[in-house]
Parts: C-alpha cells; structure tokens; sequence
C-alpha cells in the first residue's frame, strides 16, 4: 500500500513540479473528555464484568490534525490522531498511548473526469443514521456516538466523473485499516459503486466482492418531497462470515455457521425540518441477520447458563441481535456555528428494550466548545440495549487548534 | 408587394430600435449574472461574511467558494473551529461534511434557507436558468437608471420563489433585490457593489464585491464580501460527494 501511495505521490509531484501553486493548510483539535458507565451487576452477558472487562470510568486526551496540500491536479490529505487514555478497568488503571492515521489519501487527476486516489478512506454513503446497511464496512456508521472516529479502509480507487450527476468508482480493498483483526473479512476486496444525483434526489449501488466473503450488494437513495420532507431508504444483501445460529427451542445448543445464507437489511427513513431548521429523523430497520424475538429469547437463556456461554454468545453474537429497530432524532439546526445538539431514542421491536442518547456542544470562545452526551438504557439484563450497561456519561472539552 | 415589403422592413427596423432601446429581460439577466459568478465556466472566491441579529453579533465566518452554474462546494475557513467543514449543493441536493464524521448528512432545503445568508446567496448566481423574468418597469436605485424585474421561480431547487431586481441601465449588474415568498411576502431586501472586475472572454466585466442583506421581518442584516476571485473551470470531481476528502 504505502509503495502504491508512494509511487502516486512521486508521479503527482513530478507532473504537477512546474506548478509552484500548491496550496498547503492544517488544522486540528485538541479533545479531553471523561466516561462514566454504570455497569449491570446482574448481566447475564458480562457477569460481574468478568467476560468484557469494560472500563467504568475513562479518561481521554487526544489530538486530531488534519494535514493538506494540493495543487491544480493533486491533493494529499492525511488525518493523524494521537491518543492518551486512562482506563480503570476491574484489575486496576491502566493507560494506553497511541499514535495513528485515521485517513489519508493521494489523490492525482489522471485525465478530464478521471481520478486515481490511494489511501485510508472511510467507506461510507447514503443518509441513514442509525445503521448503514448499504455500506459493506460500516454497518455501524458511528452517528449514534459523536466522539467515535472511523478508521479508513486501506484502498486503491479509479473514480470517474463523466459531470456533476453521475460519478463511477472501482476500488482495491486491501486492508481493513488500523484495526484489522485475525480474520480480515475485507482483505482484498473489490468494490463497485455508481451514484446518480438529480434534481431532489440522489441514488447509489454498490456491489463488493472479498477473498473471504460472498459478494455483497447494496443501494441508498434519498428523495426530497417538498423543502421540508425527505425520504431515504437503504438496503444491504450480505452472507455473515461467522453465524452465531440461536435456534428457537432452549434445549438446542447454540452453532456456529462459517457462513450464514443470504439475507437482506433494510432500513428506511424520514426526515422533517422544523421552520427554525431543527429536523426530526424516524428510521425503520430490518435486519434478517438478526433473531426473532423467541431466538434472542434463546439466546440470552443459553448465555445465562454458563460463562463460557455467555463468553460465546457475546464474542460471536450478529452485529445487531433483534430484527426489527425503531430509531428516533430530534436535532439542532445543522447550519448553526455556534452549538448543536441531538436527542436519539431506539426501540428493539424484537425485545422491547429502549435507549435514550444525547449529545450537546456549545461555543465557549472561538476556539473553544464544551460538550456532552448521554445513553440510558432501561430495561432488563435479556434485552439487548440494556444487557451490559444501564447509563453512561461522557463530558469534555475541544479546543481548535489553528 | 413593393408597399408591403417596404412596410415590413420598416416595422422590422423599428423593431430593432427597440430592441437597441431596451434589451429583452432575459438577456438582461443573463448579463447581470456574469457580474455574480453566474454563466461562467467556473468561478472559486472567498467570501467574508458578518452577520448580526438585533444586538447580537456574530462571528465573522470566512468560506471558499468554488461553484459552476447551480452546483457550488463551499469550504469554512473561520471560525477555526469549523474549518474544513464543508456544504455540498448539487442540483437541489445538499449535503454538509466535515473531517472525521462517519458520513456526510443531508440537509433539506428549508435547512439551506435559515441564517441572513443562504447557501443560494454564497454560490454563484444564475438567475437566467432559474427564473422566469418579465420587464416591470425603470426606476432609478440612489440616482442609477435601472430596469426592474420581476423573478419568478421555474423550478423548486431556484432559493427564492419570486425576486424583484434591479439592473442598472448602464452597467448591467444588479443593484438592488427583494427576495420573497410564494405569496409575495418580503423576506429579505439585498444591495450590491461591484469594486472587483473579472477578465472573460477577453473582456474585463464589472464583479461583485459586497453583498449586504437585509432581513424583512426581524431586525438582522448580512454583509458578505467577496475577495481572490477567479475565473476557473472546477472539475466535476469537486462536486463528488464520493470524493470530498
């Protein structure tokens, strides 16, 4: 990859030599916040916090820049994070420093309408905010918690873009970033993918196919009905690497399948802006890789009988374990400079169980914001929202560096 | 035959000099857009904007620009806390991003008119693609002769639904706007200066280089102030939600 980037960078450098007008910027934030969970002392997944040793209380500090350069036909972007954290976890504090990109990218026009790019990029698209089925990689987009930063895909990619309505990329997946575990699920990976923007609307396909994995198809689209109104859908069609199957009847043990069959997610959504720009989101999902409501019954029965079930059904368990998933935003107007906020409500209709979330942030200075954010989970240890923690709570501050 | 050819040169001449005398309203628009980035291959400026509402003022905001007929990506300089967010507008599709966010977010329509300066007012102006205009008249903006529109929305990405503009009979740059509803409500009242000048087509023409916006309603204004202005194509790649990093 780096060779790849490297020998991009050197031709950009070479062709674009005569230009003396390369535009150089960066900026950064410095961030320090504070987390607090409340953990469940009758999880049935996590007994006496023994199985995932979560922190009960974190402290961070990190710094994140964002580094550019470009000229008339290149541009280098690079996003590097340094992070100081102090964990105190059952066995005691425990610190972790770390130093890494984020993101990053090469970028060279190689001819009108046609860009090569080689990096770490986060792969993401279409208007969902609670899940994203249609991307491959980021079924969990990180809306749902502000300070979550997404590490990029290791990709090489040709994107053409004939004009402003259409645009055509096909990538080379080599790695899943930073954070690639044993199993890199999306090690060598093609994508294609096609967008088409019109007037109100904008639409996307995808389709992936991994060395390790069954292809994956997907489709976003967003329509607006009126200047208030949009409507969004997307869909994801996907086989699970690893299939923690969960059958109905208690007495069955739980299996575990190397690939599970083919099932689709679905989530669609609308959204509404009040007069004074605030918006109010309601999502429906529907993910076929989850459990019926008797299965995760099951499966949480199966955990509480053993910790090396409970062990299984945690490190093994879907991405999501219900089914079907009401998701509800009230929010602050996005064009506001000067503070945001957001209230976030989820309801599993698989399990009945419901989560409360929200994020504030407000300007102190210029240069400097406070924020906050909130989850409360209520309900019991069987229900997926509230089945490790019922509340945490995250303060901090961000200062702008440049 | 002879009578009648005569007769209809004749009204074809006079035609002409009214023609001369008074340039038809699109043609108008057409010129007075160029004089606001609009009809060019392409156009990147930074704009300066301050704006207050009532006895709050707010911080000065700096973006850059870069914009081809209805399409415009504009990226905040100051504050420092914002810098390197990012609107999109294709069509009528808008979307704003900024470094580290998971995924860029739509923002509706009704979003992109709220605040003194809508995304409408920061990109370019292309006035003779989005409305129907008709001749209202000739009035004279601080001693200027002008003619006066009147705008009609032909379609709903178009930011405002009806404008009354003013265009100086001598310069062909709009001097003078009334932005208003559907109904015909007045939101917002807009003067223009032209200090700036472009070279196009091997002509240099007039360009806009300050924008104050009024509020109708409640007692806010806008001043936008528009520097390092170039003509330039931008690519299409620019305007690529897919390739905004």
């Amino acid at each position: 990859m780096r060779y790849i980037a490297l020998s991009l960078l050197i031709v950009a450098a070479t062709a674009s030599a005569e230009e003396s007008n390369w535009n150089t910027s960066w900026d950064g934030t410095l961030y320090g916040y504070a987390n607090a969970m409340t953990l469940r002392a009758d999880s049935v997944l996590n007994p006496s916090n023994q199985i995932a040793d979560i922190a009960k209380r974190t402290d961070t500090g990190e710094v994140r820049l964002n580094i550019k350069a470009e000229s008339e036909d290149v541009r280098f972007t690079a996003r590097p994070i340094l992070t100081v954290r102090n964990q105190r976890k059952t066995a005691g504090a425990t610190q972790k420093n770390e130093g890494y990109l984020s993101q990053w990218q090469v970028r060279v026009r190689a001819a009108e309408g046609l860009n090569v790019a080689a990096g770490r990029e986060v792969l993401n698209w279409g208007a969902a905010q609670f899940r994203s089925p249609s991307s491959p990689f980021y079924f969990d987009n990180g809306r749902s918690d502000p300070m979550r930063e997404l590490v990029g895909m290791d990709t090489v990619k040709l994107t053409w873009t004939p004009d402003m309505q259409r645009s055509f990329t096909l990538a080379r997946v080599l790695s899943t970033g930073r954070v690639a575990s044993a199993v890199d699920e999306w090690r060598n990976t093609w994508l294609l993918k096609a967008d088409q923007r019109g007037d109100g609307y904008a639409v996307g396909v995808v389709a992936a196919k991994a060395a390790l994995n069954a292809a994956f198809y997907g489709v976003h689209g967003q329509a607006s009905i009126d200047d208030e109104t949009m409507l969004y859908a997307e869909m994801g069609s996907s086989e699970q690497l690893v299939a923690l199957q969960s059958p109905a009847d208690v007495a069955q043990a739980f299996s575990v399948l190397s690939a599970s069959p083919r099932r689709n997610t679905v989530l669609v959504g609308a959204t509404y802006t009040l007069p004074e720009g605030q918006s109010l989101i309601a999502e429906y999902l529907r993910d076929n890789n989850g459990y019926t409501t008797a299965q995760e019954a099951a499966y949480f029965s199966r955990a509480a009988s053993s910790p090396a079930l409970a062990g299984q059904a945690l490190g093994m368990a879907p991405r999501l374990l219900g089914r079907d998933y009401l998701h509800l935003v009230w929010q602050s107007n996005l064009m506001e400079s000067e503070g945001y906020w957001r209230m976030m409500y989820t309801r599993s209709l698989t399990d009945g169980g419901n989560e409360l979330g929200g994020y504030g942030e407000t300007t102190l200075s210029e240069r400097v914001s406070a924020f906050a954010t909130a989850v409360v989970s209520s309900g019991k240890s069987n229900q997926e929202a509230s089945s490790l923690f019922s509340r945490s709570v995250t303060v901090g501050v961000k200062v702008a560096l440049h | 035959m002879h009578t009648s050819l005569k007769t209809s040169l004749l009204g074809l001449l006079l035609l002409s000099g009214v023609a001369y005398a008074a340039p038809d309203a699109h043609s108008i628009l057409t010129s007075s857009d160029q004089a606001r980035g609009g009809g060019l291959p392409g156009i990147v400026w930074e704009i300066k904007l301050n704006s207050r509402d009532g006895d709050k003022v707010d911080e000065t905001q700096r973006l850059l620009v870069k914009a081809v007929d209805e399409s415009s990506v504009a990226e905040v300089l100051e504050p420092v806390r914002s810098k390197g967010s990012k609107i999109l507008q294709v069509e009528r599709n808008m979307w704003l991003t900024k470094p580290g966010l998971s995924k860029p977010i739509p923002i509706s329509p009704r979003q992109r008119m709220s605040g003194q300066a809508s995304n409408g007012d920061i990109a370019a102006t292309n006035y003779a693609g989005d409305y129907e205009a008709q001749m209202s008249g000739n009035e004279s903006v601080d001693g200027e002769p002008c003619y006066v529109l009147d705008l009609k929305a032909k379609h709903k990405r178009a930011t405002y639904d009806k404008i009354r503009y003013w265009v100086s009979v001598k310069r062909l740059v709009g001097v003078k706007a009334e932005f208003m509803s559907v109904s015909g409500k007045l939101l917002k009242t807009a003067r223009f200066e032209y200090d700036s000048s472009i070279e196009h087509d091997g002509k240099r023409i007039p360009f806009v280089s300050k924008m104050s916006i009024r509020d109708a309603l409640i007692d806010a204004e806008s001043v936008m102030e528009f520097g390092s202005v170039r003509v330039k194509r931008v690519a299409a790649s620019e305007f690529d939600l897919g390739q905004m990093q």
